[in-house]
């Protein structure tokens, strides 16, 4: 613990307090995640045990880089990358309306660590702008891998106690267990028309009924003809019927129709037919990205 | 080494683990059969850790004490995951006749009248389901399902994104060839995913297009294609299962090469040479208990199968790098395989045991700063990596591709799961292992050789697996031994198609 001095407390992860340390030889900042470990506990917080292995085995310019984990008696530190900001801390930092080229660059970021992480089968299951790091060079890594899990295939039923209420798919709000990949993509969407109106959330529900009214007055109400077997969801509730009044027009006005396009391939309620993230990345919305952005791999 | 007869301390402190092995007991016939007696005992706690232990069960056990305790608390809270997982069973039912014996089972084991009642009409929904759907859309037969698959690949490749439902008939009839009638069946095995219809397909793509009509490029080209094509005579099974996104089919082959690339980074030696006092017979024990904790706590086989890997990775690595008098003691072998199990549960399960119940199956040889001690120790050595490959789901994956039936799936698990306790298989992959037994599964049923399909997903040609299977085949002709009969007495339980009682080969079988 010695090689790092403490600076600055940056803030509380899934389980763990995080500083900004400097590494007194190199003069590298990184960012310190802590454990606490009690005796009278269950050992190491199965939050942090998935953390620690899934990124150590997820190395990739978009997804935040696990350089260490210390471990003493009583705590576990690890020891992270830093990074300037998350993207909530960029919006609250905007002047004005964000430039759509960044919107495009940030999205195909977002994507692009995604698919990394779902083609080495794992899910992130907590994707929202606090989760995702943005460094000066414009870089956007996913963090926080405190909820994430390793998915078998075919996948088995899991936590349905996921994912921040604004970004939680519909699928997950109805009490879904079982669920894949099209989990984060949804969380994805969320971001995606958040970066469009330069942070504001698009779905900021006050509860679980608020937040599926909020989706369905947008995206219409789904029924059995829409989504098959959405009425035998565990928590599924009849809710007032909305059509689909399309209106991503007037909801994300900034966005391009191939940007619309996209984000209304994200954000299908029903999960067997929302876009997949490397699908996503080919999109038509992306043919004009800055080449430096989409060469730009790990 | 007798087998019958356990010297009082084999392990040194594991009376519990002899007293265990020596019982036979925590068989889930005998849980059952016990769930069944106890019924009206038999409180739902609303939480993991009850208050007190169940008299009436525990008394009988006193060996094992509170794994039967632990046992009800966890069936408990996966009422829930039962109810789901009964539904697909019902489902299923329609398609494979044997699964019939397997409802009255799990309810039997929920142990509640009226959770059972529930159950039941979720699957009479479900069968309801079913039948509604087929009555519209009646199942393919096989051969034209495979032919479907084929020609849709090279027709309609290019396609895939646009028209996702169009190998929805095939996806939709695979899934009955491989269903996973057990209590132990995974959950996506268990569901029967959302079907979508391709008129409402088209109404989603028609609105996107309105949405689209100002572009010229349409939104998902050419470029989407999917990278992994089989040859011509093998079907393309994640395209067949594309719209079922349980089987994550677009990212299925990406997710098994990896896996298969990573077998590498876990090579486990003949650690035993370099040990004093630990046997590999001591060895064959405790991953019988572990077999029997895997059991006794419902926990999924990956759990067990992690836990495994780790018990060998971890005496691979620490005998390697620690002086000899730093070895572990074969009185620290059970809290080994307790804290592994521990690891792997906070790992791969929804809701782990905890840590008490861990300390509860060792009869409390161990305290509770060991096992966390050991915890840490594990994780240190094997460098907190524990995504490693298993053989188990290599072996779903490529049982599943070949459209193997379930009892014959099952069949290879039984010869895997029985591999696990031989030390002298430990040296070969998880995946020749997986592809080996299944092999050998296809030879003892004469259903089949290995097909161009089985090489092509596994990547392995007869003669890569030959003397693997071979090797696997002795274990299976040794004497039954009793004190590690976990796995033997669990494949002989109908649930798993009493797979165990299928007659031997000789080896001529296998080259032939």
């Amino acid at each position: 613990m010695q090689k790092y001095e403490k600076l600055e407390k940056i803030g509380e992860g899934t389980y763990g307090t995080v500083f900004k340390a400097k590494n007194k030889e190199t003069h590298e900042i990184v960012a310190l995640k802590r454990v606490r470990l009690d005796d009278d506990d269950e050992g190491v917080p199965s939050s942090a045990l998935r953390e620690i292995c899934l990124l150590k085995e997820l190395k990739h310019k978009n997804i935040v880089r696990l350089y260490d984990v210390l471990h003493s008696e009583k705590k576990l530190t690890l020891v992270f990358e830093h990074c300037d900001q998350d993207l909530k801390k960029y919006f609250d930092s905007l002047n004005g309306e964000i430039d759509l080229d960044v919107v495009k660059s940030f999205m195909y970021q977002l994507l692009r660590g995604l698919a990394f992480c779902h083609s080495h089968n794992v899910l992130h299951r907590d994707l929202k702008p606090q989760n995702l790091l943005i460094n000066k060079n414009g870089e956007l890594k996913l963090a926080d891998f405190g909820l994430a899990r390793a998915f078998g295939i075919p996948v088995k039923c899991y936590s349905a106690e996921v994912v921040t209420l604004w970004y939680r798919p519909p699928d997950v709000l109805f009490g879904a267990k079982l669920y894949t990949t099209s989990i984060d993509m949804w969380s994805a969407g969320c971001i995606f028309a958040e970066l469009a109106n330069s942070g504001r959330p698009l779905f900021p529900g006050s509860d679980v009924d608020d937040q599926l009214k909020r989706i369905f007055k947008l995206l219409g109400t789904p029924n059995e003809d829409t989504w098959p077997g959405v009425t035998q969801l565990p928590d599924y509730k009849p809710l007032p019927v909305y059509q689909p009044s399309l209106g991503l027009a007037q909801v994300v006005p900034r966005l391009p129709a191939r940007g619309r396009d996209l984000l209304a391939r994200l954000l299908t309620c029903n999960p067997a037919l929302r876009m997949p993230a490397d699908d996503a990345m080919a999109h038509a919305y992306f043919h004009d990205l800055n080449p430096s952005v989409k060469n730009d791999r790990c | 080494m007798a087998p019958t007869r356990l010297a009082p301390k084999p392990i040194g402190v594991n009376e519990n683990l002899n007293g265990l092995l020596g019982h036979g007991i925590t068989t889930r016939s005998k849980q059952l059969a016990s769930l069944k007696t106890h019924k009206d005992i038999l409180k739902a706690p609303n939480k993991r850790k009850a208050d007190s232990p169940l008299k009436d069960v525990t008394a009988k056990r006193a060996a094992f004490g509170d794994i039967t305790n632990a046992f009800n608390k966890t069936t408990a809270l996966q009422d829930k995951d039962k109810a789901m997982g009964l539904k697909k069973v019902t489902v299923e039912t329609k398609m494979l006749p044997t699964v019939k014996s397997i409802k009255p089972q799990t309810t039997t084991l929920n142990g509640k009248t009226s959770k059972a009642k529930t159950l039941q009409r979720v699957a009479t929904n479900a069968i309801d389901a079913v039948q509604k759907h087929f009555t519209k859309d009646p199942p393919k037969p096989v051969a034209t399902r495979a032919q479907n698959g084929i020609l849709k690949n090279i027709v309609e490749k290019k396609d895939k994104c646009l028209n996702q439902n169009q190998s929805q008939n095939s996806a939709k009839s695979a899934r009955s060839d491989v269903s996973e009638p057990s209590l132990y069946m995974t959950a996506l095995e268990t569901t029967s995913p959302s079907e979508t219809s391709k008129e409402e397909y088209k109404t989603i793509s028609e609105k996107l297009d309105k949405v689209n009509l100002d572009d010229t490029v349409r939104s998902l080209d050419e470029e989407t294609e999917v990278p992994h094509k089989p040859p011509a005579d093998v079907p393309d099974f994640d395209q067949e299962n594309w719209n079922d996104p349980f089987q994550v089919s677009n990212y299925a082959m990406d997710i098994f090469n990896y896996l298969k690339s990573r077998e590498r980074l876990f090579p486990i030696d003949d650690y035993l040479t370099r040990m004093k006092g630990i046997t590999s017979w001591m060895r064959a024990l405790l991953v019988d208990w572990m077999v029997e904790v895997q059991e006794s706590f419902e926990l999924n086989h990956e759990t067990l199968y992690l836990a495994v890997k780790l018990v060998d990775l971890f005496l691979t690595r620490s005998t390697k790098t620690q002086p000899e008098k730093d070895h572990l003691s074969k009185e620290e072998l059970q809290l080994l395989g307790a804290s592994a199990l521990f690891i792997a549960s906070k790992f791969d399960e929804r809701i782990p045991p905890l840590v008490d119940d861990f300390l509860y199956i060792c009869d409390g040889a161990y305290t509770l700063s060991q096992l966390l001690k050991m915890e840490m120790n594990i994780l240190r050595v094997v460098d907190f990596d524990l995504g490693i490959p298993l053989s188990y789901r290599f072996l779903r994956r490529y049982a599943r591709c070949a459209r193997v039936s379930m009892p014959t799936l099952t069949l290879a698990r039984f010869v895997l799961e029985q591999c696990l306790l031989e030390y002298g298989l430990l040296q070969y992959s998880d995946s020749k292992m997986a592809a080996a037994a299944l092999y050998l599964a296809l030879r003892m049923k004469s259903i089949g050789h290995w097909t161009p399909t089985l090489q092509y997903y596994t990547g392995y040609a007869v003669k890569d697996i030959l003397p693997i299977a071979i090797a696997q085949n002795a274990t299976l002709h040794k004497k039954p031994k009793s004190a590690i009969s976990t796995v033997r007495n669990k494949y002989s339980h109908t649930i798993f198609f009493e797979v165990a009682k299928v007659p031997l080969v000789e080896d001529s079988v296998l080259s032939s």
